[in-house]
């Protein structure tokens, strides 16, 4: 099956670089900035298209890795064109949007890229929990706190493109929960930011239908170069605690240098289990395959329907209760 | 100076029995329980004389006393121990309501008698160290923080932890105070609201106590933190537990482990396997010498009753809130 590429920035390379380590060849890629296309064409020695139709027109499969604003739009174009869709989260800025976009897609394939379901120790955790190995989930903790983008002109810092850091980071972290231990029921939230500049940061309480609770935190709060996640879920017969604190498996000490700090900060796993690779193999697989996906699109609805909750609740200072 | 321990209920009697015995110039002239059965293996344990009455150990005219009993019967032995003349040093927390903190303040004020509340937090070294960093302004504004004081559940130790008559409640009692107390004392500042889910969600059918919670508050000078107070460790853990507290700012970030200096040791006589044996400083011994210090130099100690009292105001801010589902605010 053909891939195009739409969005050839941060996470179009990182798209890219995942499907070649799969060994699927992409046809070609396209952006709104032609200028960052072409050299992300030249680089992965695929081709630039002029426009969408013409990506359309030369793909099976269009894996979209724009702005979050720009999903609808290009997801409805594309299921039009009668093509699978692999698009990053979120899914949409609003639920009526996403709701409009799987609707949409009723004769296509429709994949949302919640990526955090494919790092190996998510997925270790998600399944011990569901063996039962900590009994009946209580209190769960998650943090999520990266630094401020780079890059001044970064979209991430535009509410009306990407829903801010609540909707575009801790996201992942109402999803994982959800998938953990099932229907939030109630969420309430405090944030803080800097007087100027973006820097922020959240931390919520949420209440889950089964009367699990849990803490997620999330920021762009930390000094550049600094991504710090964690898990802490414990239940009633055991607990499970991972920090990306902890050492990797490959340490190094090297006298140190003046190092560049990525412009976003992206969670890493091991050395060999990249887990954007494992995500896109996966709806790859499924889309070949017919197979369902293990994160469906309505998932990436509901963790959606989360993140505005959380918005609500701050810009209320109340709970908010969800559906 | 003449100092007694009225009742030892409270786990914290066995080591503030020894802090009291490595402060020069202290004599600990014995401990009152009126429960045979404990005081006198108690007594045989330590070495230490066994009164079965408060009055009796009361009557041996002591400087100071220092409160273990279950936080129900605070207020009957700080009444007990102000009329005899004696200044207080009472476990935490203060007492389970606020009408009996309040009656407790009145007979120290009554008698003339000084009250410290055992915050320890307040004592440790890498919270002093997170303390001075945030009020010399090192981590700037400040955008959130987290407190971490999640356990195993101590009934299985002393059963009255889980008792609500005795305990006033369960994880949420037994925990929040340290963090609100020490929040209060870092950012110098008032908690004005409070927004908790509290539940008992890992001992549905063994315990009728709260084991779950956590907090968002907001201080008076607009900074937010989280408390987690939850009993979600299990007893196979490696310790009992940890108080960790994150500070994030603008400027930087700092984690506090309280616990981190320890060994891990695997041993087959061990009562947990592995077991995280603490080689750290012991935040119990410059509390127990600030009381002592406070009573030599006739002063207010370091940690007040006010302390204790604000500390209990957001435990039961913390209990209303999760019952009403919604943020309750305190005045100030």
């Amino acid at each position: 099956m053909r891939i195009g590429i739409a969005g050839t920035g941060t996470m179009g390379e990182v798209h890219a670089a995942a499907w070649s380590t799969i060994g699927v060849e992409l046809a070609g890629c396209i952006s709104s900035n032609p200028t960052q296309a072409k050299a992300f064409g030249q680089r992965h020695k695929i081709r630039t298209f002029a426009n969408y139709d013409e990506l359309l027109n030369n793909v099976d499969i269009v894996d979209i890795c724009t702005p979050t604003a720009t999903h609808k739009p290009l997801v409805l174009t594309a299921a039009k064109a009668g093509k699978h869709v692999i698009c990053e989260k979120p899914i949409a800025l609003t639920v009526e949007d996403g709701q409009a976009m799987i609707d949409a897609c009723q004769g296509v394939r429709f994949f949302i890229g919640l990526v955090l379901r494919f790092f190996s120790h998510y997925r270790s955790a998600k399944q011990l929990v569901a063996a039962g190995r900590i009994g009946k989930p209580g209190v769960l903790r998650l943090r999520r706190v990266s630094y401020v983008p780079q890059n001044p002109e970064a979209w991430y810092f535009n509410d009306a493109l990407s829903g801010g850091m609540v909707v575009d980071l801790m996201i992942h972290d109402f999803d994982y929960v959800r998938w953990l231990a099932g229907q939030v029921q109630r969420v309430f939230a405090l944030k803080t930011q800097a007087d100027s500049g973006a820097a922020q940061y959240v931390q919520v309480v949420l209440r889950l239908k089964s009367g699990a609770i849990a803490l997620i935190e999330g920021g762009w709060a930390y000094p550049p170069g600094v991504f710090r996640t964690g898990f802490d879920l414990s239940g009633t017969d055991g607990l499970i605690e991972w920090s990306s604190d902890q050492p990797p498996p490959l340490v190094t000490f090297f006298t140190p240098k003046l190092e560049e700090t990525a412009s976003v900060g992206l969670p890493t796993s091991g050395l060999a289990d990249d887990p954007f690779a494992a995500e896109l193999r996966h709806a790859y697989q499924c889309i070949q395959t017919g197979a369902p996906f293990e994160v469906t699109a309505e998932d990436a609805l509901e963790a959606l329907r989360i993140s505005l909750a959380v918005k609500e609740s701050l810009e209320t200072g109340k709970p908010v209760k969800l559906p | 100076m003449r100092i007694g321990i009225l009742s030892v209920a409270h786990l914290h009697a066995e080591g503030y029995q020894a802090n009291l015995k490595a402060v020069p110039g202290v004599e600990l002239i014995g401990f009152s329980h009126e429960n045979p059965e404990e005081g006198r293996p108690f007594s045989e344990r330590f070495g230490l004389r066994w009164f079965s009455t408060h009055q009796e150990l009361l009557a041996q005219r002591l400087d100071g006393v220092v409160i273990c009993s279950e936080n129900a019967r605070h207020r009957e032995l700080v009444e007990l121990g102000a009329d005899a003349g004696c200044q207080i040093l009472c476990e935490k927390p203060i007492e389970t309501t606020l009408a009996n903190a309040q009656a407790m303040k009145n007979v120290c004020d009554k008698n003339g008698v000084r009250f410290m509340t055992a915050f320890p937090t307040r004592f440790s070294s890498p919270t002093q160290a997170l303390r001075t960093m945030v009020q010399q302004g090192e981590l700037g504004k400040v955008f959130g923080v987290n407190g971490i004081n999640h356990s195993e559940n101590p009934s299985g130790h002393r059963a009255w932890f889980a008792n609500k008559e005795l305990a006033g409640g369960g994880a949420a009692v037994d925990h929040i105070v340290h963090l609100a107390d020490f929040f209060r004392w870092c950012f110098s500042a008032e908690v004005i609201e409070v927004y908790a889910e509290i539940d008992n969600l890992f001992y549905p059918n063994e315990l009728d106590v709260d084991t779950a919670g956590l907090l968002l508050i907001t201080m008076s000078n607009g900074i937010q933190a989280s408390i987690d107070c939850s009993w979600s460790r299990p007893t196979l853990y490696p310790r009992w537990g940890h108080l960790k507290i994150e500070v994030i700012g603008e400027k930087g970030a700092a984690v506090v482990d309280s616990f981190a200096q320890h060994l891990t040791v695997y041993a087959k006589s061990g009562a947990r396997n592995p077991e995280w044996i603490g080689f750290g400083p012991d935040a119990n011994q410059p509390m127990i010498q600030e009381f002592v210090n406070s009573i030599r130099e006739q002063r207010e100690p370091s940690v007040t009753w006010n302390d204790g009292y604000q500390a209990l105001r957001v435990v039961l801010a913390a209990y209303e809130s999760a019952q009403r589902k919604e943020p309750v605010q305190l005045e100030h």
